[in-house]
């Protein structure tokens, strides 16, 4: 199994390194926004994260090979929630600068690469780093409240 | 992820997607619009029932239209809700592929 974390989860979704266990993270978060009463940006902005930084890990850190654990600890404290993803894939630093520079005309336009910036742009915090077998990505969020709409 | 097909006036083909365009819902149209964008020339990519869009989302939008486009015909994005929207400003992909929420305009910008 993945590193320890230093903190309690209140609550952890564990994953093989197959695409299609992408489908059980959904009904999870459901549960989280419902749990919590998170506003429909914030419920989004979880999905969108967490599909970009699972989709990378199981296509480009295990290399797309099946049966290797991805543990997602999510903790809240306050008005913060962390999910906390852990592999045991090749250290894979999704932080590095890339040529992430959009195309500027549908010409240049080449697929992939927008993954990590969307991950930018829509989670409040991101830090990656390395397990002495892995990797630990953690994912913060403001919990905005859906009554805060 | 579902795909409707419907043919409009002036050689116009509208694909309504409906649901997730996440990396399954992406795998269940992909097929689909690359068969649109090797034989329309003219194609409106209806998203107003699209719920959720990500990367692999935008790389079965955006490589039917630069397809589409190689060939010599247009392709627009139709009525993008909420953060769908959000999702296709923040990757740029307003700027080279149009998007539109009235429909004269998407109808007239693929004349």
């Amino acid at each position: 199994m993945p590193g320890k974390c230093a903190h309690k989860a209140d609550t952890r979704l564990t994953l093989t390194s197959r695409l299609a266990e992408l489908s059980r993270v959904w009904p999870w978060v459901d549960a989280l926004a419902a749990e919590y009463g998170l506003s429909g940006e914030t419920h989004y902005a979880i999905n969108l994260c967490l599909e970009e930084a699972l989709s990378n890990i199981i296509r480009h850190g295990y290399s797309g090979q099946p049966d290797h654990a991805i543990t997602i600890d999510f903790t809240s404290l306050g008005t913060s929630l962390t999910f906390t993803i852990e592999d045991q894939a090749p250290h894979f630093t999704p932080m590095e600068p890339a040529d992430s520079r959009p195309a500027a005309s549908i010409e240049e336009y080449q697929p992939g690469g927008l993954g990590v910036p969307l991950m930018r742009r829509f989670a409040g915090t991101l830090h990656w780093e390395p397990l002495p077998h892995g990797n630990r990505l953690t994912i913060g969020f403001a919990a905005a409240r859906s009554s805060e709409k | 992820m579902q795909i409707s097909i419907e043919e409009l006036d002036g050689g116009i083909t509208r694909a309504v997607l409906e649901g997730r365009l996440d990396i399954e819902g992406a795998a269940a149209v992909d097929l689909k619009m690359n068969v649109l964008a090797g034989s329309k020339m003219l194609l409106l990519i209806d998203l107003h029932k699209v719920t959720f869009l990500g990367s692999m989302g935008l790389r079965s939008l955006v490589v039917p239209a630069q397809t589409i486009h190689r060939r010599g015909g247009k392709a627009v994005l139709f009525a993008p809700t909420g953060m769908v929207e959000e999702v296709l400003t923040a990757s740029k992909i307003d700027s080279i592929v149009p998007i539109h929420h009235e429909l004269s305009a998407a109808l007239a910008a693929l004349k």
